[in-house]
């Protein structure tokens, strides 16, 4: 499939409407503010969010919800640089690099770099998802039930391996992930599953309500079992960009982790948590001065901040051209293309192609966005980071609650948000990754209604499964891969200890001029 | 995290022998071979097997991570049940109290619980918070949030 250049260039001439530009503005700001605060994730920030494209046009809403994305990944650098505490999972790596700098008065000089790698990242992320997930869906129009079997195979298979530090709770989540999606009527056949009767269980848990339950909720319960003290903030940030000498310092860097970052979030299943540790691995091991990482290297702070934000435009390429999200993030945006009635896969650039590069044009201006309004609200998104949680923890829990009931007014909703944000918090803290569930959700009925499918159309002949390379081919990489993961598990996970240690004795420091 | 993980195990394996039970009642399909209780058997068996293999490595010691235990004189361990019982109360007045009255006194004893003893910041905040995601909710998205006691007012 050929890029349509004529209507690239209408889809900016959309996205550079006064609406479309104050909502990318608000999500950005809106992503920023999340994303810097400790414990809040863009996960939770674009779940938390998605009632509020309930009955606007699509364009509108998605719009708003790349601009959070986007400014959810940088925010998480704030707190990270600032307090020694990453707003997101995916600053963790910043933090290496970020407080030590902090520490030496170059608070400003980390922000500003910390600022233009996620912007850089940003905007080669949106390049690369701008060329290839035409290419992928063109590829993805042969696909029939078998193949989709297949995809949705190695989807589960590589989500499987990469999930938490104990192989066998990443497998449990996705399991329990996987049964919960049974529960409501049989895809094929329309018996009703698990449901106990109830008719509010016939069409199964409701996605929007479950992923506010286990990515916001949670959170609730979790911040109300700290202790609430809040740091204060008596950095000098006094640089919105960095130097030249510094872009050119960095620019190898800024370069490789992009692609990296763009690469690892296309992978199903795998983050910004990830790709930026990946590339802060590989930035330190190609430095010509590796021991001066921990210390404040600049290159090591562009290089994970870099990623993070390029992981965003990779976790949209299968999502667009395949129906399978990249990361958590998209698993929930997944949600909000359907209550928009768009159903993301190859079909969507048949049916919408005017929304995809809708998509594909917000996805550029919302990086744009969140580089002026990270300049501008420097100051004031730092102290942000002080906000009283006495006030934001229960405000959380209303708009949750109030976002879950909102769709369709169902007070079934509410408890079924309740009851996944107590799930949520207790796998959290007996170390069961989450992000299994949120994508077993997705995956699971699609390889269950294709199997079944392709099964009604051989009569019950399993050998079926096996008449298409595509369909052969994924199911051997998903053996190869959950074969791969296991093997590797241990190495990873040492390799991981080993930064965490490296997280931990940064952390561990007395601070000095940036937070006390 | 030995006990954590024993228990965690158990339920694995609870739910999963449940929804196996629960499947063989589910009908046969003689065209397709495989019926409406074919995935989750297979899904309920895979949550067993590593369940089983939790429970497993908990009793030969091989534990991963540490957790603290849940201590009723810990504070925070107070608060976060005070907010469960709360959050369950906020479900069940939802409808009937409405989304205003309920979302203001649930703000307000939340913070209090939480520690905040600021009077200007318990009276404003509880009200603007409240106020300002009806007004995104019901005036600028037009969505309906349960009006309650205050129906004759809002309408």
């Amino acid at each position: 499939m050929d890029i349509n250049w004529g209507l690239m260039a209408s889809s900016y001439g959309a996205v550079f409407t006064p609406s479309v530009m104050l909502l990318i503005a608000v999500g950005v700001t809106a992503g920023i503010v999340i994303g810097a605060l400790p414990g809040l994730t863009a996960t939770m920030g674009v779940a938390l969010l998605v009632p509020l494209t309930f009955g606007r046009p699509p364009l509108e809403s998605l719009s708003m919800l790349m601009g959070i994305y986007a400014g959810a990944m940088y925010g998480g650098a704030i707190s990270a640089i600032l307090i020694r505490t990453p707003g997101t999972p995916a600053a963790a790596a910043t933090v290496l690099e970020g407080y030590p700098m902090a520490k030496r008065g170059e608070a400003g000089r980390a922000m500003a770099m910390a600022l233009f790698a996620s912007f850089f990242g940003g905007v080669v992320g949106a390049v690369i998802m701008t060329l290839a997930s035409p290419l992928v869906s063109s590829f993805a129009l042969r696909f029939g039930p078998v193949e989709y079997f297949g995809l949705a195979l190695f989807g589960l298979s590589v989500i499987i391996s990469i999930s938490g530090r104990s192989l066998i709770k990443g497998f449990m989540s996705a399991f329990f992930g996987l049964l919960i999606c049974t529960i409501g009527f049989d895809p094929i056949s329309g018996f009703p599953r698990y449901t106990f009767g109830a008719m509010e269980m016939m069409e199964g848990p409701p996605f929007i309500p479950t992923l506010i339950g286990l990515f916001a909720v949670s959170e609730v319960f979790n911040e109300s079992l700290k202790s609430g003290v809040v740091k204060s903030i008596t950095a000098k940030l006094d640089q919105y960009l960095p130097s030249w000498a510094d872009i050119k310092y960095c620019f190898k860097e800024l370069c490789r982790s992009s692609v990296i970052g763009t690469i690892v979030g296309a992978i199903p299943g795998a983050g910004g948590d990830i790709a930026s540790f990946i590339s802060y691995g590989e930035a330190k091991r190609a430095s010509k001065n590796p021991e001066l990482y921990g210390k404040g290297q600049i290159e090591g702070l562009a290089a994970s901040e870099c990623a993070n934000n390029s992981c965003q435009g990779g976790a949209m390429i299968p999502l667009l051209s395949l129906g399978v999200p990249g990361d958590a993030v998209t698993a929930v945006l997944l949600g909000a293309f359907t209550i928009q009635g768009l159903q993301p896969g190859p079909l969507l650039y048949t049916e919408h192609i005017d929304i995809v590069y809708q998509i594909f044009a917000s996805m550029m201006v919302a990086q744009f966005a969140m580089q002026f309004i990270g300049m501008a609200g420097i100051q004031l998104f730092a102290r942000v980071i002080m906000v009283d949680r006495s006030i934001l923890t229960p405000a959380i829990f209303v708009m949750a609650m109030v976002g879950a009931f909102a769709m369709r007014s169902n007070i079934f909703d509410v408890y079924t948000t309740l009851a996944f944000g107590m799930i949520g918090f207790l796998m959290m803290r007996y170390d069961f990754p989450l992000s299994p569930i949120l994508l077993a959700l997705i995956l699971g009925p699609m390889a269950e209604a294709n199997l079944r499918r392709a099964m009604v159309m051989s009569g019950g002949e399993w050998s079926i499964l096996v008449t298409s390379p595509i369909a052969v081919t994924m199911m051997v990489l998903a053996v190869v891969s959950l074969f791969l993961s296991i093997r590797k598990h241990n190495q990873v996970e040492a390799k991981l200890a080993e930064m965490e240690e490296a997280f931990e004795k940064t952390i561990g420091e007395q601070p000095a001029g940036a937070g006390a | 995290m030995k006990q954590a993980d024993l228990v965690s195990g158990g339920i694995g394996v609870a739910i999963g022998a449940y929804a196996i039970w629960d499947a063989q009642h589910m009908p046969e399909d003689v065209v397709m071979k495989i019926g409406p209780g074919f995935f989750p058997t297979i899904l309920a068996g895979g949550l067993i097997i590593f369940s089983l293999a939790l429970i497993f490595n908990a009793l030969r010691g091989r534990s991963k991570g540490s957790v603290e235990r849940l201590r009723w004189s810990d504070p925070g361990v107070r608060k976060g049940l005070f907010l469960l019982v709360a959050a369950a109360l906020f479900c069940a007045v939802l409808k009937p109290l409405g989304f205003i009255p309920t979302a203001i006194i649930f703000m307000l004893v939340m913070m209090l619980v939480l520690g905040n003893r600021k009077p200007l910041a318990l009276t404003l905040a509880p009200l603007i918070v409240t106020l300002g995601v009806w007004a995104i909710f019901e005036k600028l998205l037009h969505l309906n949030l349960p009006a309650g006691v205050l129906v004759s007012i809002l309408g």
